[in-house]
Parts: structure tokens; C-alpha cells; sequence
């Protein structure tokens, strides 16, 4: 019965185009991932390099991801929904969603890269300050290519975490691949619920995969594990 | 838009409390199994469970609540399964999930869903002579610009309009698929919200729907102005609440728990509902509050 709905589903020329289909929806679902890492990686990063490379920030780091933990992202959905709504910008409009995804993205950025760059050896920082690199220098050359896997695990890590949660959107209006998930379970159609979970799914894993891909290429030569 | 954010943690604190008392006023327990009482997921639907749960309590029946369950696609399941033995369900509706006749007739529509629940082991008791239809509204401005007072009014301009409804709705004949059939309605647009909830009531109060679909007992419908549209072609059967409960639960405690609801569904009015409704919606009182206020006020138990 569940294999029959699936190919109901499937079977659906709606499914594969129109502006319900699984393209379109999967293009929504990626374009507002890749935002909100984007918007939150602007808004955290640079104040994350600087109290990395100052040396201050690994209470504040700890804090932000408890917090950040703690958050519901389904609270701040719900909440920045409503008052979008108040103000016109809320139904089938992606700025809730862009707004919880932006407030999960951005605490395992910010805690990585602090904490990455904080984690270069003062004598590897010693012997660079005394070959004469100025700070600029000190914190371009050396602690940034040597923290790079340590931020480009932060920011895998919330791009994973947005795509999953990018699928509360549904249930405020909003399209993404979510739809299928919200829309299959309230209409009891099988098939598409399914099919919208395995493409969530594999979205991450993509995404996933993709991503140690750049992790490694970012990865400078001389960190590099051989394998 | 407060209250969509209420303290569940508070209702179930207060629904214990009233429990607690409940059961302490009880005259004698009844034996049996606990009676599981389910309900949708909107606050009429909750409150009404309410109404039989604390009305059981009352009475010596111990019940378990699992309100709040979800849409009759959830709600139906549970019940076929015995997972839930009695919830509040509406003539019309349940005729038309379960492929029965409906008509504006609440005799007819009751006879008719009631034979074809008992082929899943499910019984309909007594109807009450409370009502709560499916509702298209649309706020006062956009009845004036179109010139709005019936349904059958919308369609020179439907395909330039946006309807609002819950996810089920483009599947279920009383929603868009009726819509479209008896009224030959096709939308611009049907947007996807929720259940006549929260969600759907500030998409028609910021003017980003222009139908709704909500329910004929929601206060909020006179509180705002808004125009529920005249249903002229009859697309809606009769809807009269009605308490759906599993065959075996009523053989086991066999004609007082069938007289005990029956005498709720007796007292119940649709004016009754449209008020508590309002209660619960607008002014955020607690739904089992509510309920044991009613039973309070209707004599069902000692104040």
C-alpha cells in the first residue's frame, strides 16, 4: 500500500513541474539553506576571527552554543511568523523561516572559529611575530589557514542542521521541501510524506558529502591527513 | 497574536486540578476500563471532549484525555483502532470521510454516517442540536469590493482571489474539491495554513488571503466583521456534534454512559459553542475550564 501511494505520487505530473513539483520545492529549500549560512556567516564571523585572534572569546563562545542549543527553532518561527504576518510579509514569504534558520546557523559558526583559531599553538604564533609578520599578517597567513578546518566543520555543521530544520517552514506557510512532509501527513498520502523525508534526507547527506569535499580543499596542504 | 503562544503547562495544571476535584465529588466509582476520550485540534473540539471527560468524571467513570490529537485523518485511525474510545465528531464531516451520504438533513446525514462507522466498530449516540459548519469568510472590505454575500457570489472573481485553508483541504469535499464541484470555484491561489487556527486568522486579518476557510462557531468571525458567506447551493450538510465511541465501550458500560451523553448533546446549543468558543479563542480561557464551567452552569455538576 505504502509502494502503490508512493508511485500515486510519483505518477503525479504535478510532482514534477508546476510550482508545487519537486523541483521547485527543492530549489526553495536549497536557495534558503544557502541564505541563511550565508546572512549568518556575515553577521558572525568577523566578530568570531577577532576574539578568536585576540584570545577572549572562549567563555562567550560556550555560552552562544548553549544557547543556541537551547533555542526552539519552532519558538522563533512561530513568534517572527506572527509578526511578519502583522506587518504583510508573512504568508508563502520565506523571511520567518530565513530568520530561525539564520538563528540556528549562526552559534556553531561562531563557537568553531573561535575556538578553531584559539586553538594554534602560541609558539607557532611566537615564531611568526618574531619572522616580523605584523598582526594582520600573523591572523591572514597563519591562524586562519590553520583554523580553516575547524571553521569549515562549523559552518558543515549548520548547513546540515538548516537544511533538516528548513522543513518547520510548512507549517507556517512556507514552501521547501517541507510541503510534502506537512501536506502528506495532513492529507494521510503516504507516498508524497515519504518521498518528502527521503528527499530531505538525502539532501543533507549531499550536503554532507559536499562539504568535506570543501573542508579538505580548504585544508592547507601541510594539515593535510595522507591517506 | 498572543494566543497562539498560550501555556499549555497552565491548562493541563488547571484540567488536573479540576480532575483532582472531579473525582473527589464523584458519587460511587463505575467499573471498567478507562474511557479514552480523544479530540481535534481546535478548541471547540477540546472543549467539548472536555464536556464528556469531566461530565464521565463526575459521574464515577474513569477516563484518560488525549485531546488535541490532530485532523480526522489522525483522529479516525485512533478511534477504528481503540487507541481513543470517544471523541466529539461532527454528522457531516464524518459522512463524508467515510464515504456516506450527506445532506442538509441531520436525520439523514446522522443515519447515514452511523451505519457506516458501525462496519469499524465505531457507533454514533444522539446528535445534538449544536451546529458548527465549515465557514468561507472574507473580511467586510473585500465583501464590499466584490460585493460579497453568498458563495455563489464568488465566482466571477474567485480566479482572482487567494483561499486559505488547512492542508487537507484541496482532498476534502467540503473544502476547495466542493468548492470547485457544486460551486465551479477555482482559486488564483490555495495557500496551505492550518486548521481555522492562529494561522489562518491573522492570514485573513493581514489581508493575505481573501477566503478563509474557518468555522461557523468562531468568535472571531463577529468580533472582526468579517462576512461569512452564505452557503446558497448547499455544499455543507448538516454538522450537528455528536459523540463517536467504539461499539465495545458501549456494551461495556451499556445505557447510563449512553444516557449521560446523550443528556450533554441534549444541552449543548450552537449558541453555547459560538460562546465558548470565543472564550477559548479570543479572551484565552482555558478549554477544560470552560467545560467544567458549562456542565457548572447546565446542572450537570454542583457548582
Amino acid at each position: 500500500m505504502v509502494w502503490e501511494s508512493i508511485r500515486e505520487f510519483l505518477a503525479d505530473p504535478a510532482t514534477w513541474s508546476g510550482p508545487g513539483s519537486i523541483w521547485a520545492r527543492l530549489a526553495e529549500h536549497i536557495l534558503v539553506s544557502i541564505a541563511a549560512v550565508v546572512i549568518a556567516a556575515v553577521l558572525v564571523l568577523p566578530m568570531a576571527v577577532w576574539l578568536g585572534h585576540v584570545r577572549k572569546g572562549s567563555d562567550i563562545a560556550t555560552a552562544v552554543v548553549n544557547i543556541g542549543r537551547a533555542v526552539p527553532s519552532f519558538g522563533i518561527l512561530a513568534i517572527a511568523f506572527m509578526l511578519l504576518v502583522q506587518i504583510g510579509e508573512g504568508i508563502r514569504k520565506p523571511w520567518a523561516v530565513l530568520i530561525t534558520l539564520v538563528l540556528l546557523a549562526a552559534p556553531p559558526m561562531f563557537t568553531n572559529t573561535v575556538a578553531g583559531i584559539q586553538t594554534v599553538e602560541a609558539w607557532t604564533l611566537e615564531s611568526a611575530r618574531g619572522m616580523g609578520l605584523t598582526e594582520g599578517e600573523v591572523l591572514r597567513r597563519v591562524e586562519l589557514p590553520l583554523s580553516m578546518p575547524l571553521i569549515m566543520e562549523g559552518v558543515r555543521i549548520a548547513f546540515v542542521q538548516v537544511i533538516a530544520t528548513a522543513t518547520l517552514g510548512a507549517l507556517v506557510s512556507w514552501g521547501g521541501l517541507g510541503r510534502f512532509i506537512v501536506d502528506g501527513f495532513a492529507q494521510q498520502d503516504m507516498g508524497q510524506l515519504i518521498v518528502g523525508a527521503v528527499l530531505v534526507g538525502v539532501l543533507a547527506i549531499v550536503a554532507e558529502l559536499g562539504f568535506s569535499a570543501v573542508q579538505r580543499a580548504t585544508t592547507p596542504r601541510g594539515l593535510r591527513v595522507a591517506r | 497574536m498572543r494566543r497562539a503562544f498560550r501555556s499549555r503547562a497552565v491548562g493541563a495544571i488547571l484540567g488536573l486540578a479540576l480532575v483532582v476535584s472531579a473525582c473527589g465529588s464523584g458519587d460511587g466509582a463505575v467499573d471498567g476500563d478507562p474511557i479514552k476520550i480523544g479530540s481535534f485540534n481546535f478548541n471547540e473540539s477540546v472543549i467539548v471532549a472536555e464536556i464528556y471527560a469531566q461530565g464521565l468524571e463526575a459521574n464515577g467513570y474513569t477516563v484518560e484525555r488525549q485531546l488535541n490529537l490532530g485532523n480526522r485523518e489522525v483522529v479516525k485511525p485512533a478511534l477504528e483502532s481503540g487507541e481513543i474510545d470517544l471523541v466529539p465528531e461532527y454528522t457531516g464531516s464524518v459522512a463524508g470521510f467515510l464515504g456516506a451520504e450527506q445532506s442538509a438533513d441531520p436525520d439523514t446525514t446522522w443515519e447515514a454516517a452511523k451505519t457506516a462507522f458501525e462496519e469499524l466498530g465505531v457507533t454514533l449516540l444522539a446528535f445534538s442540536p449544536a451546529q458548527d459548519k465549515n465557514a468561507y469568510v472574507v473580511t467586510a472590505e473585500t465583501a464590499d469590493q466584490y460585493g460579497l454575500a453568498k458563495v455563489s457570489d464568488l465566482q466571477p472573481v474567485a480566479s482572482e482571489l487567494i483561499f486559505g485553508g488547512p492542508p487537507e483541504c484541496p482532498e476534502r469535499p467540503l473544502c476547495l474539491q466542493g468548492l470547485e464541484e457544486v460551486y465551479g470555484l477555482e482559486f488564483a491561489e490555495f495557500v496551505a495554513l492550518d486548521a481555522a487556527g492562529p494561522i489562518t486568522v491573522a492570514a485573513l486579518d493581514g489581508g493575505e488571503i481573501d477566503v478563509a476557510l474557518l468555522f461557523s462557531t468562531q468568535g472571531i468571525i463577529a468580533a472582526n466583521g468579517w462576512i461569512s458567506l452564505d452557503d446558497d447551493m448547499g455544499l455543507n450538510p448538516a454538522e450537528n456534534l455528536v459523540p463517536a465511541i467504539r461499539v465495545e465501550v458501549v456494551d461495556a458500560y451499556g445505557d447510563d454512559l449512553v444516557a449521560l451523553l446523550d443528556s450533554f448533546s441534549e444541552a449543548l446549543t450552537t449558541e453555547d459553542l459560538t460562546e465558548l468558543n470565543k472564550r477559548a479563542d479570543l479572551d484565552q480561557e482555558d478549554p477544560a475550564l470552560l467545560a467544567g464551567e458549562w456542565l457548572t452552569t447546565n446542572g450537570f455538576i454542583e457548582g
